[in-house]
């Protein structure tokens, strides 16, 4: 008998932190997250904290006294005006923009419970997860009032707050902004809501007798790990959202493990974000926002980055050090012609993840950008960071990298054993970041946590130094003749194509096959031909793996944060081709 | 012709216009354009080459007398119009090209107004020649504040924008104002004035719009850039030739000559406004018969 080689549960990738990343990170001083955002306010009071950057340039900034201040005033205006109670959820839906920190951290210190919401759902999505999550007030971008009108009767909603893209703009700015969106671009719909402005809600908040002369409100200061902070929903893409249950403890301690995974390329008080992803995904939220702001950095905020030449004057104007985006948008950037002209200067690292990065993507951009690009991995459920790819030592694009530290990991096999060495098998992870579980969905919870460990669905390998790969998501592999064909393997072969701006691959019924490759390719060149790719498929790709069909489009489907939705390209073909 | 008030007046709006002009866009803008030089060479051609010549040959063909041809030709020589971006943007042409060949046009009008004016006005002489030199400068004069506003751009996004909405805000006051106070004062002028200026007046838009369009189709711009390209050279800036006019010439020479600029302000705007639904129009069904095809594909399994 031979001694099975090492798994996971031997840690081997602990020799890849080096004396960059800590084997363990200190447990996190702070009993909340607006305890220790509190702190950080108070440390970098003077310093810019966020800026709204519009399309045209024009911006509005806050500092950390500002938005401490401010989200104080907010916090007695839930409980003191409109009487929440701690516990309480308040629904926060809006793009990017300076309302999004004051309400977010306000309702935090509040007590109460932030449920993220993507502005761009539909009125029956926002029914269904007001109604869902219970909240009884929501903050509102005044751009979707029209849908909030519809559903407002059927949900538990009692207040609506009414945010501004361009709020805590200067006055003239703000109103010239406003104005140009409302009579010009037409995007602010009338409505007959009873809602209170923003504004108002924090003059009421500051000029209620409960304001505290000085010193924190007092919501937050019993609050402890285990109190939930965050609903963050998800699976919205493949069926009902549900909300996943993060508690401060989860946030905090996933912060320190960001913190402890890029801390050498993040200097306190000297970083620049550039946002152009959503702060309501749990990205952004967690990376972009609580890790920045704890680390007193300027956080650029870009409401809405498509085109992605609404980005450019973020880019130019601002010395932006730090960024995360999705494969999509990192390329988008690429094909551009201002930033190719001029790329950013100052940029120490940039963080992908959403979904998996393309070697062509990583390539060029750190060719022209000259900063790593390192890629991680992590999911709502997570809070969301569990891999990240050591910011230090060699470059291995098409991984996730490694765990974060407190990250245990299993891979298992479909019998729920843990897969032979080197073999695929389902990601499995324990930490302190993992969620509680699904808000009032106990079977579910009980399906995705199981005994503590967080069956992700996705089918990984580990490498024998402990790097991580993901192989695909277990719903999205294809099965041709019996054969896997993971889709992230074909679509990364026909991006490596010169000519190919992006592709998707899915799998469709096939009576001979099972199932049949489709590849979607959205061009590069014009002058691309189907003939082209085959050969290029050829080459790279053994028969099986190779699309069937190929076809030329101009865009594909995508998430709010850009990551290509397979799902709906499939549902799609399916129910467009019969 | 304009009085003495009139004349500052319009002096120290055109300041802020081309401030506000110049807060449009940043150097860098520029220099990324410059990479790609295709479009805006085209919309060159099309500023300083195809306007000028067309301002001349209608003034041949139609025989002005000098102080008629020199008004339009020096109409044909202007840089881009401010409003032009207006128009462009409601039209849903491509703004940013627009923007840059206004900027584009000023900055080269310092050299291209003198050489084109010097060219075609090269027939007319004594009372009614415009003097280039003291053309040359006043853009001199006005280029300062287009530069100052391409760097408050960059200095102060916020600064910069204001300024920039404001400039183009001036740009239509300007022209109404001109109307409202010229017409009335020169209604028995205008009663008497002869079909042929009135019809050259607004030719030349016309005309510019055809041509540029035509030339940008040949030259295989998109049909979006082409039409963009299209106003840009259709719509010249008015109120500078008219302002050139009032600084340059005095009494019966002034009032003559500043007749074509002044009819071409009026016109421009309501044949611009037109072309605006027209173009707005042709880009929309483009729009859908690409969503169309769109489905096409995907309902052509």
């Amino acid at each position: 008998m031979t001694a099975s080689p090492p798994g996971p549960e031997t840690r081997p990738w602990l020799v890849q932190y080096g004396e960059h990343i800590p084997e363990t990170v200190p447990a996190p001083a702070h009993a909340s997250v607006p305890g220790a955002m509190a702190d950080a306010a108070a440390r970098f009071a003077d310093r810019k904290a966020f800026t709204t950057v519009m399309p045209n340039g024009m911006y509005g900034t806050l500092t950390y006294a500002q938005i401490d201040r401010m989200s104080d005033a907010f916090a007695v205006y839930l409980r003191e005006v409109i009487g929440l109670d701690a516990g309480d959820r308040v629904a926060l839906q809006m793009p990017n923009c300076l309302a999004y920190p004051v309400t977010m951290l306000g309702t935090l210190k509040a007590g109460c419970v932030v449920v993220n919401t993507n502005p761009l759902y539909t009125a029956d999505e926002m029914e269904h997860q007001f109604t869902d999550s219970g909240a009884r007030a929501v903050v509102l971008v005044d751009l979707f009032t029209d849908k909030m009108e519809k559903i407002l009767s059927r949900t538990p909603v009692e207040h609506v707050i009414l945010a501004r893209v361009p709020e805590f703009f200067p006055p003239l700015v703000k109103q010239i902004t406003w104005a140009v969106m409302k009579w010009w671009n037409r995007v602010i719909p009338a409505h007959g809501l009873n809602v209170t402005p923003l504004p108002e809600a924090l003059a009421k908040g500051l000029a209620s007798p409960a304001f505290p002369k000085s010193g924190p409100v007092p919501y937050y200061a019993n609050t402890t790990h285990d109190d939930l902070a965050l609903l963050q929903y998800t699976g919205g893409t493949t069926g009902v959202a549900k909300g996943a249950m993060l508690t401060h403890g989860n946030l905090l301690w996933n912060l320190a493990q960001i913190r402890g995974m890029t801390g050498s390329h993040i200097e306190e008080g000297r970083e620049v974000v550039l946002t152009a992803l959503p702060l309501y995904h749990i990205f952004a939220f967690s990376v972009n926002l609580l890790t920045m702001f704890l680390a007193g950095a300027q956080n650029i905020l870009v409401p809405s980055p498509r085109p992605v030449q609404r980005v450019q004057r973020a880019m130019e104007n601002y010395p932006i050090t730090w960024l995360t985006g999705v494969n999509t948008l990192y390329n988008a950037l690429l094909n551009e012609e201002w930033f190719i002209a001029f790329p950013p200067k100052h940029i120490k690292a940039a963080a992908g993840g959403g979904a998996a990065m393309h070697h062509a993507v990583v390539e060029a951009w750190e060719k022209m950008v000259g900063a790593p690009l390192v890629e991680g991995y992590g999911l709502t459920e997570a809070s969301p960071m569990v891999c990240f790819q050591p910011l230090h030592g060699e470059r291995r694009t098409g991984t996730i990298g490694i765990p974060a530290p407190h990250t245990e990991i299993r891979l298992l096999d479909d019998d729920g054993n843990p897969a032979e060495y080197g073999k695929p098998g389902e990601l499995c992870i324990r930490g302190p970041q993992v969620m509680q579980g699904y808000w009032q969905r106990p079977d579910e919870t009980a399906k995705t946590v199981v005994d503590g460990w967080l069956h992700t669905g996705d089918v990984a390998v580990m490498d024998p130094d402990g790097t991580f790969r993901i192989v695909d998501r277990k719903k999205d592999m294809i099965l041709v003749s019996g054969f896997n064909v993971y889709p992230n393997e074909i679509e990364d072969c026909l991006a490596r194509h010169p000519k190919v701006m992006e592709a998707a691959v899915i799998g469709v019924p096939d009576d001979k096959s099972g199932e049949q490759v489709q590849a979607y390719v959205v061009k590069r060149e014009d002058d691309l031909t189907v003939e082209q790719l085959v050969a290029h498929c050829k080459a790279h790709l053994t028969g099986y793996k190779q699309p069937k069909v190929i076809r030329f489009r101009d865009e594909l489907p995508k998430t709010a944060v850009g990551k290509i939705l397979r799902r709906e390209l499939r549902n799609e073909v399916i129910g467009g081709g019969a | 012709m304009l009085t003495e008030l009139e004349t500052s007046l319009l002096g120290i709006m055109m300041i802020i216009i081309m401030l506000g002009m110049g807060a449009s866009l940043t150097f860098k803008d520029f220099a990324i354009a410059l990479r790609r030089p295709h479009g805006i060479a085209v919309g060159m051609i099309c500023q300083y080459g195809l306007m000028p010549l067309t301002a001349f040959l209608l003034s041949i063909a139609f025989g002005l007398a000098p102080a008629y041809a020199i008004g339009l030709i020096l109409m044909g020589c202007m840089p881009g119009g401010t409003t032009s971006n207006i128009f462009v943007y409601f039209s849903k042409g491509r703004l940013s090209l627009s923007i840059l060949m206004t900027v584009c046009s000023t900055l080269m009008a310092i050299v291209m107004v003198p050489v084109t004016l010097g060219l075609y006005g090269r027939g007319i002489e004594g009372d009614w020649a415009i003097p280039v030199s003291e053309v040359v400068k006043l853009l001199f004069v006005l280029l300062v504040p287009t530069l100052i506003g391409i760097a408050i751009r960059k200095w102060n996004a916020n600064v910069g924008a204001v300024i920039e909405l404001f400039g183009s805000i001036l740009g239509v006051v300007v022209i109404v104002f001109l109307l409202a106070s010229w017409i009335p004062r020169n209604w028995e002028l205008l009663t008497t004035t002869a079909g042929s200026i009135f019809f050259v007046s607004i030719a030349l838009g016309l005309i510019g719009f055809l041509l540029g369009y035509g030339l940008s189709r040949s030259l295989r711009l998109n049909p979006v850039r082409s039409r963009t390209v299209s106003m840009e050279t259709g719509i010249q800036n008015g109120p500078l030739a008219i302002l050139i006019v009032a600084m340059v010439l005095t009494g019966d020479q002034q009032a003559h000559v500043l007749l074509i600029p002044i009819l071409y302000s009026i016109f421009i705007v309501l044949s611009s406004t037109a072309i605006t639904f027209w173009y707005r129009a042709m880009t929309t069904a483009e729009e859908l018969a690409r969503d169309q095809a769109k489905i096409g594909a995907i309902g052509g399994q």
